[in-house]
C-alpha cells in the first residue's frame, strides 16, 4: 500500500490504492484524476465564437453566428451529439483584435466553452493566438473563418485547424485564370495591406503575374472617401482587370465608386469581399456587380440543384427565420455542420485532444457543401485547397464560368495548380453526420 | 508621484519625529513609543536607512516587511511635467498606504520599512538594508517567530532578491508591480522608447550616454523637458497624423505616413502595453456602428495609450538610465544589433491598422534600418555593461511561497516581469515533479509538488475610455485597473497581503476556493494559469 496526495483541485486529496493495481514506473500522477473537459457536461456541448456583429465589417459577417447555431438547433432536435445539445456562445469583437482577445478569453474563463469554432479575421485570431494562447491552454480553435496561410503552422498554432483555402492558393489559383483568359490586358490591384494582402502578394507572385498598378489599403480605412483615391489611381494608369482583394465594405466602396466616376474594367472579387447580397447591403447596384467575376470553394448559395445547398435553405427556413440565404449563410451552416463532425468524431468521451486528433486522423473524409478536397491529416490544419470561378449576372447570382464547377487546387507553396477531380461526400441522410 | 503622497500619511500614521533622526551612516538603535495600543519606533540601520516600525500591542508574531519602489535619486526643477519640484526623500516606508498599515496592526502583525540608504536604483544595498532590518526587529521584539517580506516595483525586486539570498529569513514574500532578472531589461525598454522618440521625432534628444557629473544631469532634465515636449505636438497631431516640427529627418521621409502610427511603433518595438490609464485601444465616441468609434478605436487610442504611456514612465526612463550608467560608468545599452522588425513581428498584424499598415511598417522599419545615417543605433561601454550586469540580480529561483502581482497594461515595469518569474518558477516546478517521479518509479511512493508561487494579474476592463460630448476623450477620471505602475486599490493589496500572511503561517500557497473568494473580493484580478504576459523585449521571445 502506499499513500497518493494530491493538492491540485483536491480531487484525489488521500486516496489510497493498492501497489498491485498500478504499473508504478509509467503512471502519471495526472492518471488517477476524474476529467471532466470544461464545456462538456452530460447534456450540453459549449462553443463559443467571436465575430464583427457591429463595426465596419459587420454587414454579412454578422450572419454567421445565427446559421450556425440554427443548424446546431437542427441537429439538436434531432439526437444532438451523442445525447448532447450544442450551444454557441456569441461575442462581438467589432472587427477589433483587442476586442477579439477580450472576448475570447471571456469565451474561455467565464463561459467556459470547450473550442472556439468559426472565429474571423486575420489580425483578430493572430492576436488572439498570441495574447490568449488557445495553443499553450490545449483549446481547439476550429475551422476559422480567415485563409491566412500562416496559421498552417501547426507547430506555431497546435490547436487551429483552418478550413478556408489560403488567401495564397486562392491567388495562385486566381493569377492561372488571369494569365489564361486577360492576358496582355493591364493589370490592376486593390488589397488589404496586411497579411490578409500579403498572402495574395505572394500568390500572384507564384502564378507569375505582374499588376501594373496596386492599390494598398489598410484595414479599416476603407470608405467612399478613400475609395476615390484608389480608382483614381486605377484609372490613370488605365487598368482594364482590377482584382479586388479586400473585405466586402472595401469591395463595396470601390464597385459603388468606379460606377459613380464612370470608370469600367473586369472585375475579379476575392471570396473574401465577394457575397452578392452583402455589397447589395452596403450599396452596391446590382447593375454594377453584373459582370464582375468572383471565386468561391463553396457551391454558389443559389444553386438550389446543389444537395447541401438545397438542405441548408431548407435548415434556414425553419431554424434561421428564413434569412436571406447567401454565402455568408452557407459557410456558417457548413462550419456548423464540419463541428458536429468533428465533435461525433471525438467520441462519447469528448475530450481536446480526442477532438484535434479526429481531425487528423478522420478530418479528411468528413461531408462537407465544399467542391475542394478537405486535407486534413497528421500535422496538417488547413481544410480546402480549392476554387471555381463564374461570374455574377443581373440578380447578382455567381454562374460558373463555362457552365460548371470547374475546381482547381493547389498549395501556399510552389505547388502546381491542378484541375480537381475530387467527389465530394454526398449529404449524409437528412443532414445528419453519422461519421 | 501619487504614491509619494500616500506614502507620506504612512509615516504619520506610525507618529514618527523623522526630523529627530541622525542621516549618518552607522546604525542608530530604535527609539520606541507607545500610543493607542501600537508601538512605533524609528532608528537607522548601519548604513544610514532610516527606518519605521510599528508592533500592536496584540502582535501575532509575524512582522510583514516593506520594500518601497524606485525613487528618484535626484531632485528634479519645477517646470519639468509631473514631477517636477520633487526632492530626493529618505521618509521610511512600512506599508504601501495608510489604510493598508492600519489594516495589518489591526490584524496583529506588525509592520515596518526603511528609506534605504541610498536613492535610485539600490538592489544590493536595499536587500542588505532588509536583512539588518529584521534582525534589528527580532532583537527588538523577541517574540517574532516569522517575517513575511513584500514590495513594490524595485522593492518587489529586492523582495525576491531577499526571498533569493535569505530564505531563511522569511516565511513569504509578495513582489508586486516588481521588476524580475536583472535592471538590464528594464533599461533596455527604457532605451527603445527613448531612442525611437529621438529618431523619429527629436534628433536631439540625448537619450543615453549621460556626461558624468552635473553636465549628465543636465542633459537628463534637458531630456525630460524634450520628451514631454514632443509628446505634446504628437498629442496635438493624433488626428491629423502631422509630424512635430522637430522630427527632422524622418518628418521628411515619412511625412505620408501618419505620426500617430510612428509613435505606436516605438511603444510596439519597446514592449509598452497598448492599453494605457484612460485608453483602451478598444472603443471610440458615438454609437459602436459609427465610424468614428470604428476609426478612433483602431487608428487612434492605440497610440494615445502608447503616448499616455511614454508620459507616464518617461521620468523613470530617463532617470534610470542616467541613474545606471551614473553607477556603471557609462552606456549600458547597445542596440546596434537589435532587429526591430521582428521585435513587432506579431504585434504588427494585430495593430496593422493603427500602423497604417504593412506599407507604412515597412517604410518605418527601413527609416530605423542600422544602415540609415539619419537614425544611428547607440552603442554600449563594456566596462560599464560588466559592471551593470555585477548590480544584484535574480535567478529566478522560488524558495519561500510567494505571490507576484502585476498590472497587465504597466507602462513602467511591464507585467512580462511578474511573467518571467512565472517562467522560472514554471521550469522549477517541473524540474521537481520530474524527480518526484523518478522517486515514485524507484519507490513506489509519489509525493505531490506543491506549488509555490502564484502570478496574480490585475486586468483592465475590456471598455473604459470615456469621452466628452463632443467626442473628444476624457482623462480627468481615474486610471482604469490594471493600468499605470502600481497604483493598486487598497482592498487589492490587503488581498496580497493575506495571501502572504496566510502562506506564512501554514507554509503554503492558498488554494482552491479560500483562494477564489480573495481573488474575487479584491476585485480586478484573474489567477487564470494559462494567461500569459509578453515578456520584455530584451527577451526577445516571440
Amino acid at each position: 500500500m502506499f499513500a497518493l496526495r494530491r493538492t491540485k483541485r483536491g480531487v484525489l486529496a488521500s486516496a489510497t490504492l493498492a501497489v498491485s493495481a498500478l504499473a508504478l514506473s509509467a503512471i502519471p500522477a495526472q492518471a488517477f484524476s476524474v476529467h471532466a473537459e470544461t464545456g462538456v457536461t452530460a447534456t450540453q456541448i459549449k462553443l463559443g465564437i467571436t465575430i464583427p456583429l457591429t463595426g465596419s465589417a459587420a454587414p454579412g459577417y454578422s450572419k454567421i453566428p445565427s446559421a450556425m447555431q440554427a443548424y446546431f438547433n437542427y441537429v439538436n432536435d434531432n439526437g444532438g451529439v451523442y445525447g448532447r445539445k450544442i450551444s454557441l456562445v456569441v461575442k462581438d469583437d467589432a472587427y477589433l483584435p483587442t476586442l477579439a482577445v477580450a472576448k475570447t478569453n471571456e469565451l474561455i474563463l467565464k463561459d467556459k466553452v470547450f473550442a472556439v469554432v468559426g472565429a474571423l479575421g486575420t489580425a483578430n485570431n493572430k492576436a488572439v493566438a498570441k495574447s490568449v494562447n488557445l495553443g499553450r491552454r490545449g483549446i481547439p480553435d476550429l475551422f476559422l473563418n480567415t485563409g491566412y496561410s500562416g496559421f498552417a503552422d501547426a507547430k506555431k498554432y497546435p490547436t487551429t485547424f483552418s478550413l478556408f483555402p489560403s488567401y495564397i492558393m486562392e491567388a495562385k489559383i486566381m493569377g492561372q485564370y488571369i494569365k489564361e483568359n486577360f492576358a496582355g490586358k493591364k493589370l490592376g490591384l486593390i488589397y488589404q495591406d496586411d497579411d490578409f494582402g500579403t498572402d495574395a502578394l505572394v500568390g500572384f507572385k507564384q502564378a507569375g503575374v505582374k499588376f501594373d498598378v496596386s492599390v494598398p489599403y489598410a484595414s479599416g480605412s476603407q470608405s467612399a472617401q478613400s475609395a476615390q483615391g484608389w480608382i483614381g489611381k486605377l484609372k490613370a494608369a488605365g487598368a482594364e482587370v482590377v482584382v479586388m482583394f479586400g473585405v466586402t465594405t472595401a469591395s463595396g466602396a470601390a464597385l459603388a465608386t468606379a460606377a459613380a466616376m464612370a470608370y469600367k474594367a473586369q472585375w475579379i472579387l476575392g471570396s473574401v469581399g465577394g457575397d452578392a447580397t452583402t455589397l447589395k447591403a452596403v450599396g452596391v447596384p446590382a447593375y454594377v456587380l453584373t459582370g464582375a467575376m468572383g471565386a468561391s470553394f463553396l457551391p454558389a448559395p443559389t444553386d438550389t440543384t446543389d444537395e447541401y445547398v438545397k438542405f441548408f435553405q431548407g435548415i434556414n427556413t425553419k431554424y434561421n427565420g428564413d434569412a436571406v440565404f447567401d454565402n455568408n449563410v452557407l459557410v456558417a451552416m457548413n462550419t456548423a455542420m464540419m463541428t458536429v463532425q468533428a465533435l461525433r468524431a471525438g467520441g462519447k468521451n469528448l475530450t481536446h485532444a480526442s477532438v484535434m486528433s479526429a481531425l487528423e486522423n478522420s478530418g479528411s473524409s468528413f461531408a462537407s457543401a465544399s467542391l475542394s478536397p478537405i486535407n486534413y491529416a497528421s500535422g496538417v490544419h488547413v481544410g480546402y485547397s480549392g476554387y471555381w470561378f463564374g461570374t455574377y449576372n443581373s440578380a447578382g447570382e455567381l454562374k460558373p464560368n463555362g457552365g460548371a464547377y470547374s475546381v482547381y487546387t493547389t498549395d501556399s507553396g510552389a505547388g502546381a495548380i491542378v484541375k480537381s477531380t475530387f467527389k465530394r461526400p454526398a449529404l449524409p441522410a437528412n443532414g445528419l453526420p453519422t461519421n | 508621484m501619487k504614491k509619494k503622497i500616500s506614502i507620506l500619511a504612512v509615516s504619520a500614521l506610525a507618529s514618527l519625529a523623522l526630523s529627530v533622526l541622525p542621516t549618518a551612516a552607522h546604525a542608530v538603535a530604535p527609539t520606541c513609543a507607545t500610543a493607542n495600543f501600537v508601538t512605533s519606533c524609528q532608528g537607522a540601520t548601519s548604513d544610514g536607512a532610516l527606518y519605521a516600525m510599528s508592533v500592536p500591542a496584540n502582535f501575532n508574531g509575524t512582522l510583514v516587511l516593506y520594500s518601497h519602489g524606485y525613487r528618484y535619486p535626484v531632485d528634479i526643477p519645477a517646470g519639468i511635467p509631473l514631477v517636477g519640484g520633487y526632492k530626493v526623500v529618505k521618509v521610511p516606508e512600512p506599508a504601501p498606504s495608510a489604510a493598508v498599515a492600519k489594516y495589518l496592526l489591526g490584524k496583529g502583525f506588525a509592520i515596518a520599512g526603511s528609506g534605504f540608504a541610498v536613492e535610485g536604483w539600490n538592489a544590493d544595498s536595499g536587500i542588505k538594508t532588509d536583512t539588518e532590518l529584521i534582525a534589528t526587529f527580532k532583537a527588538q521584539f523577541p517574540t517574532t517567530t516569522k517575517v513575511v517580506a513584500w514590495g513594490s516595483s524595485l522593492g518587489g525586486f529586492i523582495t525576491q532578491g531577499l526571498a533569493e539570498q535569505h530564505p531563511d529569513l522569511i516565511s513569504a514574500a509578495a513582489p508586486m508591480c516588481t521588476v524580475a532578472g536583472s535592471v538590464e531589461g528594464e533599461l533596455t525598454m527604457a532605451a527603445d522608447v527613448l531612442w525611437g522618440m529621438k529618431t523619429f521625432f527629436d534628433p536631439t534628444i540625448k537619450g543615453h550616454n549621460y556626461s558624468a557629473g552635473a553636465a549628465g544631469y543636465g542633459e537628463a532634465m534637458g531630456d525630460l523637458v524634450k520628451v514631454f515636449t514632443v509628446l505634446g505636438k504628437l498629442q496635438a497631431g493624433v488626428a491629423s497624423g502631422a509630424w512635430p516640427d522637430t522630427a527632422g529627418a524622418a518628418g521628411t521621409a515619412l511625412a505620408a505616413i501618419p505620426s500617430r502610427s510612428a509613435l505606436l511603433l516605438v511603444g510596439l518595438m519597446s514592449g509598452l502595453p497598448t492599453q494605457s490609464m484612460h485608453f483602451d485601444a478598444t472603443s471610440g465616441p458615438g454609437p459602436k456602428n459609427s465610424a468614428s468609434y470604428t476609426s478612433f478605436a483602431l487608428a487612434a487610442s492605440p497610440a494615445l495609450a502608447v503616448l499616455e504611456n511614454i508620459a507616464n514612465a518617461a521620468v523613470l526612463g530617463v532617470l534610470a538610465t542616467y541613474d545606471v550608467e551614473q553607477q556603471a560608468g557609462g552606456a549600458v545599452i547597445d542596440n546596434s544589433k537589435t532587429d526591430y522588425a521582428a521585435r513587432i513581428e506579431s504585434e504588427a498584424v494585430s495593430n496593422n491598422a493603427a500602423l497604417s499598415g504593412n506599407t507604412a511598417i515597412g517604410g518605418m522599419l527601413s527609416f530605423l534600418n542600422p544602415a540609415n545615417p539619419a537614425a544611428p543605433r547607440w552603442t554600449a561601454d563594456p566596462a560599464a555593461v560588466t559592471k551593470m550586469r555585477a548590480l544584484a540580480s535574480h535567478t529566478g529561483k522560488i524558495n519561500v511561497p510567494t505571490i507576484a502581482l502585476a498590472n497587465v497594461a504597466d507602462p513602467a515595469v511591464p507585467a512580462g516581469n511578474v511573467q518571467w518569474l512565472a517562467d522560472r518558477y514554471a521550469e522549477q516546478y517541473a524540474h521537481a515533479k520530474g524527480v518526484a517521479m523518478a522517486t515514485f518509479s524507484k519507490t513506489g511512493t509519489y509525493t505531490a509538488v506543491r506549488k509555490s508561487f502564484l502570478a496574480v494579474w490585475s486586468v483592465p476592463p475590456t471598455i473604459y475610455t470615456k469621452f466628452t460630448n463632443t467626442g473628444a476623450p476624457d482623462t480627468s477620471g481615474p486610471a482604469a485597473n490594471g493600468t499605470g505602475h502600481c497604483g493598486y486599490t487598497d482592498k487589492q493589496l490587503m488581498a496580497i497581503v493575506d495571501l502572504a500572511t496566510n502562506a506564512a503561517a501554514t507554509g503554503k500557497l492558498m488554494s482552491g476556493g479560500p483562494l477564489y473568494t480573495v481573488i474575487r473580493k479584491a476585485g480586478g484580478f484573474s489567477i487564470d494559469p494559462g494567461f500569459r504576459a509578453p515578456l520584455l523585449k530584451f527577451y526577445n521571445e516571440q
